[in-house]
Order: structure tokens, then sequence, then C-alpha cells
């Protein structure tokens, strides 16, 4: 009784650190309209939107109301999603359940950042904002002090990396010089896809390794840039999509579980206290509930490449553990013969993924896109060397509590 | 619809300009109070859907910190931006698409946080009107207001009308902020202008609130209520953005109930439906309302006034709740007009109670000048 859903069309800017011939909404345009282009959908067909990005970063509340216009939204449903770095894995599964719902059978789902309209663009990632603003507005607005000194003390997602990364660090027994192998392969991966923000051809982890330690154990080559992008997939129902495209990427499961906030075990102190922010039972229990819609028994053997988010190299090996690709503690062994590279066993991030480019509302859709492209065969110089049948997105958000993962495939399989 | 769904609990908090209670509270009070309305356990709960804004909540990714309080800790859930209706309709299609059966929908503001009117300015065009600076939702309603009542002939005693009976009806719901039973036309219309025509009492509070709905299919519904209030009908439509569209028409919401009356089976409006529950944020939007829902012609909206057919006595009660003008926590609001059809309904209007309520309708909406819109139908058993 389910309804077969697939994307049919994908959309995705350029992303540079400064789109500067673009505002939000032309940014967003180009992303829509490509996606349209690809999906050879017209405007009159979409019968509903579902938009979102971080709504901080630029400064505007609400901007699918004032921008909705460039991309056709009036009269049509638009429904808002915003779930901080999640964002954009959160639209693309509104997309689905829009379609899947029966209520509409053609829908957009649009996501974005344009980090370079705000004016306080961090140095890393524009992460700092997301603590300094809610200092800002906790001194403002009256948060009690314990609250401020754990909104503080945490230093947002850089902060929460860094520990997340030395406990796997001491469980798993990888080192600094595997995080360089992740973000070199993840710049030159990049290279090969003409949208991606970092890209620097023939990478090693020895270029890498020449950068600073600006916060242990992270290098200044180790963290994404701060991007201005948007993402945009075309999702439809069963015999739209197979009118449409001749390789639909089908939506085979999907889940996004809430963990409890890793900040100083949990801002109220009143949680079960997550001490350990590698441990990720949220994003474990998305990939078991994913899998089990898709009909995934064994991922090591049925996902054919996976498009982790991972702004922090760290976190490529985390998740990818995490949802089964790898066993325990092993991703970087499996990094260490090849077999994540674009041409290997199990290829993570063939695209660059998040440590290559940033638009953070746009990042977690990007990876469903990329699977989409891989599945479809339109990954163009970043397609890896065999058949994808299925493919997995994740994206992570929050104080690392929340996760969106996304199984893909090539047949709606049930 | 693919499934049959109700709404099978719900709760709200006492809404109130300054609450002293931290947001993580009043949440969680809420939900806890509508799973126990439910009469089920945080453990039924497939899906947690919440809605609110990072700008009216002050604070970057709004539902970071709510996980806990809502019940969402370790399940499938998600949060939408703006009205409490939205995250319900996502809500509704999780639960359409097959993968979810239960449901639990929460929305909230404290206005008292941030002023919900400043943070309209930041939904301005960036680029142009927000530079500029004169425009605020309350100017834009203003400018509304005149265009409305020119063209239709109406006057501001038509506006102290619906601030009255609203805010009169007000007086009998406990969970309403502004409660003044002896309100008249006078006093109304002796209140502070603050962009004439809108007065202090013509327009919405600024109120701290949440609310909670649990929704459920069919299977679920019926093992955990006898009293289930089906929905029957939704729509959901934006509309232009301020300058490209004629303010002094509601046309998204014109859309939205000719989708949710098409999906319910509703031909004349005034006549099947028994209550309807809406978010006029402004005592002009309501008459405005009244006509974009079919309830009378192209600006006959004074006459429902006029007449006394949307008082709670009339023949078709609008707000018996007091709406709106009774209490406006944001983004909870179309929500609150949600549990609030649904409590006419089930008859648990204590004080307030429209007699024989089948068939309601509630309406949310967000955006200045009412952008966004979306229309509910509820059904009781007979409906």
């Amino acid at each position: 009784m389910k309804r077969n859903v697939a994307i049919i069309g994908c959309g995705q800017t350029k992303h540079s650190s400064r789109r500067r011939d673009v505002n939000v909404a032309e940014l967003v345009s180009e992303a829509v309209y490509n996606a349209l282009e690809d999906a050879k959908v017209s405007l009159r067909e979409v019968d509903g939107f579902v938009v979102g990005n971080m709504p901080g970063f630029e400064g505007i509340a609400q901007p699918e109301q004032w921008l909705g216009e460039w991309v056709g939204t009036a009269g049509k449903p638009v429904l808002r999603i915003a779930t901080g770095g999640t964002t954009g894995g959160s639209v693309g599964q509104g997309g689905y359940y829009t379609v899947a719902s029966g209520l509409h059978d053609v829908v957009v789902a649009v996501a974005w950042e344009k980090h370079s309209d705000s004016r306080e663009a961090g140095a890393t990632t524009g992460l700092t904002h997301v603590a300094l603003g809610n200092i800002f507005h906790a001194s403002a607005y009256g948060l009690n002090l314990k609250n401020l000194v754990a909104t503080s003390v945490v230093g947002a997602a850089a902060g929460v990396a860094v520990y997340q990364a030395t406990f796997y660090m001491h469980r798993s027994g990888c080192g600094i010089k595997h995080f360089d192998m992740v973000a070199a392969k993840a710049k030159r991966n990049a290279a090969r896809n003409k949208y991606a923000h970092l890209q620097w051809p023939g990478c090693t982890p020895e270029d890498i390794a020449k950068t600073e330690i600006i916060t242990y154990p992270f290098r200044y080559g180790h963290v994404c840039p701060a991007s201005d992008g948007a993402s945009a997939i075309v999702v439809a129902e069963e015999n739209i999509a197979r009118k449409k495209a001749r390789q639909p990427a089908w939506f085979k499961g999907l889940a996004s579980y809430s963990d409890e906030e890793n900040q100083l075990q949990s801002e109220n102190m009143g949680g079960v206290g997550v001490t350990d922010p590698s441990e990720q039972r949220g994003a474990w229990l998305s990939a078991v509930k994913a899998y089990k819609m898709a009909g995934i028994r064994n991922p090591q053997k049925e996902i054919d490449m996976a498009e982790i988010y991972q702004p922090f190299p760290s976190q490529e090996l985390i998740f990818a553990e995490r949802l089964g690709l790898f066993d325990e503690n092993t991703a970087w062994i499996a990094l260490e013969k090849g077999e994540t590279d674009i041409n290997g066993r199990m290829p993570l991030d063939p695209s660059g993924g998040v440590n290559a480019t940033n638009a953070i509302g746009s990042s977690a859709l990007q990876r469903i896109l990329e699977c989409a492209l891989q599945i479809m065969g339109k990954a163009e110089e970043h397609q890896v060397p065999k058949k994808v049948h299925n493919a997995i997105a994740h994206g992570w958000g929050g104080v690392t509590n929340y996760t969106t993962v996304t199984v893909l495939g090539d047949s709606p399989g049930r | 619809m693919r499934r049959k769904v109700a709404i099978v609990g719900y709760a709200q908090s006492h809404h109130q300009h300054n609450m002293q209670k931290t947001r993580e509270d009043m949440v969680f009070e809420v939900c806890k109070e509508a799973l126990r309305n439910a009469g089920i356990l945080r453990e039924d709960l497939d899906t947690v859907i919440t809605a609110s804004t990072d700008f009216l909540d002050g604070r970057t990714i709004s539902s970071v910190f709510l996980s806990m309080a809502v019940g969402a800790f370790m399940k499938d859930e998600s949060k939408v931006e703006e009205d409490g209706t939205f995250a319900l309709y996502y809500a509704l299609m999780r639960v359409l698409a097959g993968s979810h059966d239960v449901a639990l929908v929460e929305a909230h503001t404290q206005g008292s946080t941030m002023n919900p009117h400043q943070v309209t300015c930041f939904t301005l065009d960036p680029l142009f009107d927000r530079p500029i600076g004169v425009l605020n939702d309350i100017a834009a309603a203003a400018l509304q207001a005149r265009m409305y009542m020119n063209r239709h002939n109406v006057s501001e005693k038509h506006l102290a009308m619906v601030a009255v009976k609203n805010i009169t009806n007000a007086a009998k719901n406990p969970y309403a902020h502004r409660k003044m039973p002896d309100l008249s036309v006078k006093e109304v219309m002796g209140s502070k202008v603050l962009y004439n025509p809108i007065r202090e009492l013509t327009m919405s509070p600024i109120s701290d609130g949440a609310c909670a709905v649990i929704l459920a299919s069919e299977e679920k519904a019926k093992k955990f209520t006898d009293r289930p209030v089906w929905i029957e009908g939704v729509g959901t439509c934006q509309g232009s953005y301020l300058r490209d569209r004629d303010i002094d028409k509601l046309d998204s919401l014109e859309m939205a109930a000719r989708t949710a009356y098409k999906m319910a089976g509703i031909k004349d409006p005034l006549s099947e439906l028994d209550v309807a529950e809406v978010s006029e944020k402004f005592a002009h939007e309501e008459l405005m309302i009244y006509e974009a829902l079919g309830l009378c012609k192209d600006g006959q909206g004074k006459k429902l006034i006029e007449k006394g057919i949307t008082r709670r006595d009339g023949d078709m009660p609008v707000n018996p709740s007091g709406g709106a003008l009774g209490a406006d926590p944001t983004c909870a609001t179309g929500l609150i007009r949600v549990i609030e059809a649904a409590k006419q309904i089930r008859g648990e209007a204590n004080g307030y109670q429209v007699p024989g309520v089948r068939k309601a309708l509630a309406h949310g909406q967000f955006g200045i000048c009412a952008q966004k819109n979306t229309v509910w139908i509820l059904g009781g058993k007979n409906s």
C-alpha cells in the first residue's frame, strides 16, 4: 500500500566562498531551475514545495515568503523545514513524505545557504555563529548562567566535533594521519565535481599535514569551508517518475531519529547523559529503520556507495560505522586500504562531501542529491566506476543529536 | 486521503504574556498533558513534529534543546517552521505515507522573549523593503485594513464588533490570554491606535504559549479512544509576496479552503459547517477570512458580524474560543484553533460550547498579511 516515490531531477549551483553574482533568491532559483530542467518538468506540473535553510546565517526570517516568487511558489503549498545541520536531509525527506502521502504528485525540495551574506561569517565554517548567537541571545534575553556557560564552553560544531573525534580515536585506534587522509580524499574527489567548492586535484595527506592544528585533533586543512550554494531535487510519484526519467532514484528507506544533545551531558543535566558524542545511537537507529524499510539485510554487501555528512574528517569514519558500512572501529583500516576511494569497494563521498563544500542548509540535501546522481548515472567526472544499485545518504546536525538517513535505490524495492 | 487519520488527544498551556516558565518546561508540560489526554505513553509515538522559528525563539536551531522536552528522544522526528498547522500537515503526511501510525505535533512561541512584530521586519525583502524601514506586520495590516475597508465600505465600528465578539468569547476560555467579559465597541474604538486603523484591541496580544496534538491512524485511533476527531479535509497554500499581491484579498486562503472543501466533500460551507476557529491576527482579517472561506460573498463579511451570525449563539459561530484576538503565541496559534475545533466536536468546550457540532473548520496562517494559510475540516463520529 506504500506509494513508490522517486527523485527524477537534480539541480545544484556552483559553490564558492562568495557568490557575489547572485542574491539569495537568484541562488535558490539557479538550483531549482537546474533541477526542473534535469527532470524535464515544467513549473506548472509542480504541485508543492518543501524548502529550508538556517535562517540565522543570512538574517532573513522565513525567506521563502519573499523569494518564493522567483521559483513560482505563488498559489502552491510550501512547507518550510529547518533543523540545523540536517536541514537539507529533513527537506529531502519532507519531499518524500509529501508525495508518499498521496496529497501531492510532483514536489520540488530545495535547500540553500549563502554564508557570505552574513556579517560575521565564521573563520572556519561559519558555525561560530551558532554559539555566539546563543550567547548574545542568552545575555540579551536572560538565559541563566548555567546554560550560558554550557553554550559557550561547548564551542559550537567544531567544539562538539573535537570531543567526538578524540573519543573515536581513543576507542578505535585511529590517528590524526587518518583524518589527513580523509580530508585529502575529499579535496581530490571535489576536484572531479564541477559544483564543489574546495577543489584540489592530487591533494595528498602530506599536503593536509602541513596545515596547523587549530583545535586538537583538527588541523586547518581538516575543517570544511563555508560555502554559498543551493541544491534542489524533483520528487515524483511512480507513474510520473517512470515517464519522465530513464533511471529514477527511488526512495527505499528513510528515518531521522533524535538523540540527546551532547552538550555537557545535556543542557539541563536532566537527561540520560550522553558522555561519548561518537556513540551516535540516533544515527544507528535511523540506519536500522531505513534499511528495514529498504529491505536491506547486509549493508556492507548491498550498499554500493555512501554520501556521509563529514564537515570534519573524523565524522566520515564514525558515521560510516554507524550506518553499518564497516565493522565497529574498522573504518580507518578500510580507509588505509583505499576501500573508501572513489574506485574502492565502498566509495565514501565521491563528490568530495561536506568537507569540500558546506552550504549548511543545503549540505544534507546534497548528500541525497549526490546519491541520486550516482544511481541515475549522472555524476559525470565523479561517477563511481561500478553500477550503483543502493546508496545511502546521511546528515547530522544540532549538537550532534540530529540525524537523517536516506536509502536510495535503482528500483523501488517492493 | 489514503488513510483515515484522527486527532486523539491535545493540550494547551494557559497563554499569558510573561509565563515565568522556561521554554523547555512550558513545552514539556503540554506534551505530557497531550499524551495523558490521549491516554497513551511516549512509547506509543512513532514520530514527533514540532513548529517554531529561530527568530521567534531567539536562538539558532530553535528545536535543538527541545528533543527531550517534546518526547522526541530516540524518535523519528523533524521540525517545521512557522505555524503549528504546518507541523500538523507534515505529521499527517507522515501518517498517510504509511510509515508511521501515531504522531505528536507541538508548537510554541514565547512572545515575551522576542517581540514577534519586530521579527516580522526580518521576513521582508532584505534588498528593498527592509532597508527602507517603514514596514512591519502591523503597518502592512493597517494598509490592508484601509484598502479592504475602502473597497467594501467597512467602518471601524465593524472591526470593533469583531474584537468585542472574540475578546468577550475569550473571557469564557480558561486558556485564553486576553479576557475582557464586559468589553464594549466604544472601549475598543477608544483603545490606543498603533497604525491607523489598527488599535490595541483590534490586534492580537503578544502571548507566551504552547500546544500539542496527537494524531493517529484509523486502527490506532479506534484502539485509543471512542471519540476520535477525524481529519476530513486539509488544504495549504502560499500566496505572493506582500508587494506582488492584492493585499485586500486573501487569495491563498481561498485556494487552501477550496482544496480542503474538495477533499471533505463540502459544497456549501455556510450550511455544512457547524463552527469555525480562525487565526485572525487583526480584527479586519476575520471579515476577510469569512469571505475567503466562502461563508459569504466578496465584501459581505461585515453583514455576518452586523447580523450576529458569527456570534457564539449565531448560525455560524466563528471563534467561540476567542480566536487569535484572545491569545496569540505566534507559532502555536493555528494549532490551538485545531484543538478548539476538536473540542467543539467532542463537546469539551466547557463554558463556550456550541451545541451539536459535527463538522468544524480550523484555520492557521503565517506571514505578513496572512501570506500562508492552512485550512482543516474536522468531523466527529456522525459527520
